[in-house]
């Protein structure tokens, strides 16, 4: 077995920690620190000279590992377990790689690491990220081949380059494949549809609204600032007033929990708004969520591919949404949602669990007994919001048994969820239909990029009850207590920062660069099949097969290759010094700063004879670094370079040049 | 002459590719004139086995990227490929222009191994990295610099005496990242001489005049000899003053006291023993009167040499054993 040279051994160390590094980030911290381990013990192990591992250590290392890791995920069937067990056991390679052959290995898997990172990610820094990845890669590849190369030689290369010089043979080769790399992207021939599924459980964890609504559960989206979907609007964009984009709906309450109900996610809407004056129509662009909702405004006109409207209204998708999402929407709020609701949905949506909140229960046959009954106990309700004294804040205390109770009564102190669901509750009291209903409310319009911006702080909760004549109709509780969360957006109608940096301005910016992400979103994310088939559409062709993409590919990538052939041809690779010259080098200019003018030109020796001549005092040393310099050089059996080094570096001349 | 094989390596499949390869070459050009630069024409590049494997590993990426629609895996896959792609015109770019400008051989006893120096002169002002030769036994490598001769070795096993052709060989690279070779396959027309192998327990030297023809070389008073390089103690009325000022440089006449003290190495004089066996023993009494100083002299049924001291004779001698034909 023969050691890789110390020099690439580092840059292949180098090449995996930056490839893991997005990973390991994401990954549980026990498995950090079994993933670091290795790597910290090959660069000790390099810099002290330690011995390989006996065999049986780096078994159970590996064992304890494996261990480890089916502990911490459960299974390996996610796609973020799966490369959590590739890094890892690229890491543990590292303890055992001392061939060349393992080396390059573990470099490789380094870069295919790097593109399974992009299953996680594909935002506008990622590419940053890869070409990081592939520079230090090129650098390993290079070192581990000069190593084999010079393998049988049993000692090192005699030249070596400089750390920059490396780097920037890398940046050019990769420099210079970028033409051809992006050739075939564009024209590659894609698959319109997988040819096997993605699991449903491929990120890290699920994002976004949930299927159930508990205290709280709204509250923590509320801190995440993190897109939650884009929205590009082909006629007007509404009136803040108007952007409820709907999500989960919920029938079933049990005192604590809010969930969707049987028939709710089963039943298919029977009547759909006229499409017609449809007001509004738009494009929505989803970030990958895990969940199975899709959003819009009320009403949705149309159903997204591969997904189904229920009789609640909900858009919901076959799969998950594991990657980022577009669909076109027509919405038109012109719409009597269920004129007739049947005996068991209006069960349903009266149901309380028995003897909850009894508190409640008497101030609403309190108004009962005013003679208050539907719409107008519904306004009386939100007018008592209004006038009592409630708080929109986030640091609501949590509620027991009787939520409501102690909510109406004791805090009132509570975000949309809290309100929207004591109003729904209060409704059913009263006999009036009730549901709530979950989603996204506002949005930030982006000048720029002419889209809406929709975060997962935007979340929302409101309600909607069912009267004969107008159906289920909205009515936003929070409203009532803060008309400024539906105008101004959640982040404005709260009184004090989420956290230290949560400045206004710095929220501005933040909506505003969100632009760049957009646009790559739209021109390299979403680039696929369809956009290839019209990439030529503006020339007069109207769809590319993929036989036009190929020939049009050959022809691009000839193209650029003839461009670029000089260039390619140009490339030096690292520029290789060699040490013995470096030393010559300063021997001269000693030399010189004693005084005695070098020709450029005179070998050593005649060098040496010229140069005692005119410092008498040095000429023995002079003598001797010329003689070691020319057998090094030239003889079979040179002296060792320590020895040349050693009489450089000891060479002071004493006088100054006669 | 061995028809050698070109590899070390195991895999079958690449041997007898190696071997087609060795077997097309023959046939187009055989043995190069020197000097010989390489051109497009004669450099083959095919990808290494690392670079197979990276091959199925963009491969994968690829498929990965097309099934789930990921543009940067995809993207990183392309740019990948393409480097690849790239790094085969620098393999061959490191290549082509090289210029093999000789083989040579010093000769060397049947045992040793013949060490033949492959001349490999860069005639640009770019630097060559890590060019290897590699025979089926050997392999060497040099960065070889701007307008500079990179001398590699190449060593070959030597079982018999006579002339070692030299075995076809590879000047090759895997630069810059190892995932393809550039190759040009050389049947070099060099040869290196191969004296036979000294005897390890020789018989005494044997006395000129204790054969049959003992009397014919029995000299009167010394006599001159040959010449050598002056060494410090040789006598001054020894110089050879004339030729020393012909070659600048002080010569000394070897002087010989003849007779007792000269030894003649007679093929008719051997007794028992193979052919081999006997061209042994004589090799290894050459070399002992030359350690010796003693002077000797040759008899084959090819040539004979008179009794004489010094390198060249010593080489006449062995070039003479090792060529022998009975």
């Amino acid at each position: 077995m023969i050691n890789p040279q110390k020099k690439a051994i580092f840059w292949v160390i180098a090449s995996l920690s930056v490839a893991m590094a997005p990973q390991i980030v994401r990954m549980p911290l026990t498995l950090v620190a079994i993933t670091l381990f290795p790597l910290l013990w090959r660069i000790a192990a390099e810099r002290l000279d330690w011995k390989e591992l006996p065999a049986l250590v780096r078994h159970a290392a590996t064992g304890a590992a494996l261990i480890t890791l089916f502990f911490s995920y459960g299974n390996v069937t996610g796609r973020r377990a799966a490369v959590s067990l590739l890094t890892v056991m690229l890491a543990m390679k590292l303890i055992e790689s001392y061939r060349i052959r393992d080396a390059r290995l573990i470099v490789s898997f380094s870069l295919f690491l790097c593109a399974t990172q992009f299953l996680f990610s594909q935002s506008i820094l990622m590419p940053f990220y890869g070409a990081v990845s592939v520079i230090i890669a090129l650098v390993a590849l290079t070192q581990l081949h000069r190593n084999e190369a010079f393998e049988n030689l049993g000692e090192t290369p005699p030249v070596t380059a400089s750390i920059f010089s490396e780097l920037g043979f890398s940046f050019r080769l990769l420099a210079l494949a970028v033409p051809v790399g992006l050739a075939f992207f564009l024209f590659f021939p894609r698959w319109a549809t997988p040819l096997w599924g993605i699991p449903e459980t491929t990120l890290d964890s699920k994002t976004g609204l949930s299927g159930s609504m508990s205290p709280g559960s709204i509250q923590s989206l509320f801190m995440d600032d993190s897109p939650a979907f884009r929205v590009k609007f082909e006629t007007e964009i509404p009136q803040p007033s108007e952007l409820y984009w709907r999500g989960p709906v919920f029938w079933n309450f049990d005192g604590e929990t809010w969930s969707g109900s049987f028939f709710g996610k089963n039943i298919t809407a029977k009547s759909r708004p006229d499409e017609q004056d449809a007001p509004w129509r738009y494009s929505v662009q989803l970030e990958p969520n895990e969940r199975h909702w899709l959003f819009a405004l009320d009403y949705p006109v149309t159903t997204p591919m591969d997904s189904r409207v229920s009789m609640d209204f909900q858009i919901l998708r076959r799969e998950a949404v594991t990657q980022l999402l577009e669909y076109s929407m027509v919405s038109n709020p012109q719409f009597t949602d269920t004129p007739e609701l049947t005996v068991e949905l209006k069960a349903s949506a009266l149901d309380l669990p028995n003897g909850s909140n009894p508190r409640a229960r008497e101030l609403v046959s309190q108004w009962q007994e005013e003679g208050w009954t539907g719409p107008a106990l519904a306004q009386h309700v939100l007018d008592y919001f209004n006038q009592e004294a409630f708080y929109y804040s986030l640091e609501a205390p949590l509620l027991g048994q009787h939520s409501v109770d102690e909510f109406l009564f004791d805090s009132r102190t509570g975000y949309c969820e809290h309100y929207a669901s004591s109003f729904t509750v209060l409704m059913r009291m009263a006999g009036i239909p009730a549901r709530v209903v979950t989603g996204y409310q506002g949005g930030w319009y982006n000048p720029v990029g002419d889209y809406m911006l929709i975060r997962q702080s935007d979340a929302h909760a409101w309600s909607e009850l069912w009267f004969p004549d107008t159906g289920w109709t909205r009515i936003d509780p929070t409203g009532a207590v803060a008309p400024a969360r539906v105008n101004r957006g959640s982040l404005g109608a709260l009184s004090s920062p989420r956290h230290m940096l949560d400045y206004t301005w710095l929220r501005n910016m933040r909506n505003g660069i969100d632009v760049v992400q957009q646009r790559w979103n739209d021109w390299v994310i979403e680039f696929g099949a369809s956009s290839q088939a019209k990439m030529f559409s503006p020339l007069g062709l109207d769809r590319m097969t993929p036989a036009h993409l190929v020939i049009v590919m050959f022809v691009a990538i000839g193209l650029f290759s003839l461009v670029l052939l000089p260039f390619i041809l140009r490339t030096k690779g690292p520029a290789r010094k060699d040490p013995l010259q470096l030393l010559w080098q300063k021997f001269l200019k000693r030399l010189q700063s004693a005084g005695y003018e070098t020709q450029a030109s005179t070998g050593a020796i005649e060098l040496a004879q010229a140069a005692a001549l005119s410092l008498p005092g040095d000429a023995p040393a002079i003598y001797r670094i010329a003689d070691l310099y020319s057998r090094y050089r030239y003889s079979p059996l040179p002296p060792p370079f320590s020895e040349v080094k050693n009489a450089v570096k000891d060479f002071h001349p004493k006088g100054s040049a006669v | 002459m061995n028809t050698a094989t070109l590899t070390t390596q195991n895999n079958e499949y690449s041997r007898r590719f190696d071997r087609w390869v060795l077997e097309r070459v023959r046939q187009k050009r055989g043995s190069p004139e020197l000097p010989f630069t390489l051109e497009y024409r004669h450099i083959y590049v095919m990808p290494t086995s690392f670079g197979a494997w990276f091959g199925v590993l963009l491969a994968l990426t690829a498929i990965g990227g097309l099934n789930f629609n990921n543009n940067m895996a995809l993207m990183l896959g392309f740019v990948l490929a393409s480097i690849a792609q790239m790094t085969t015109l620098l393999a061959y770019r490191n290549l082509s222009g090289l210029c093999l400008a000789g083989l040579r051989a010093s000769p060397v006893f049947a045992g040793q191994a013949a060490r033949f120096k492959v001349l490999l002169k860069n005639p640009e002002a770019r630097f060559r990295f890590a060019i290897q030769v590699k025979s089926e036994e050997a392999i060497d490598c040099a960065d070889i610099g701007p307008q500079e001769t990179g001398q590699l070795v190449l060593k070959q096993s030597t079982v018999q005496r006579g002339w070692l052709e030299m075995a076809p060989f590879r000047i090759q690279n895997r630069y810059p990242l190892g995932l393809f070779r550039a190759w040009s396959v050389i049947i070099p027309a060099a040869r290196c001489l191969v004296y036979p192998a000294p005897a390890l327990n020789p018989p005494a030297l044997p006395k000129a005049g204790h054969g049959e023809e003992g009397s014919a070389r029995q000299g009167e008073g010394e006599h001159f000899h040959g010449l050598r390089e002056y060494q410090v103690g040789d006598p001054l009325r020894r110089i050879a003053w004339k030729t020393s000022a012909r070659h600048q440089k002080l010569y000394s006449r070897v002087m010989e006291s003849p007779s007792e003290d000269a030894c003649e190495i007679n093929w008719y004089l051997m007794r028992g023993g193979s052919t081999e066996e006997k061209l042994s023993i004589m090799t290894a009494w050459i070399l002992r009167a030359e350690r010796l100083q003693i002077p000797y002299s040759l008899e084959m049924p090819t040539a004979a040499l008179p009794p004489d001291l010094g390198e060249e004779h010593r080489d006449a001698c062995l070039e003479i054993l090792a060529l022998f034909q009975p």
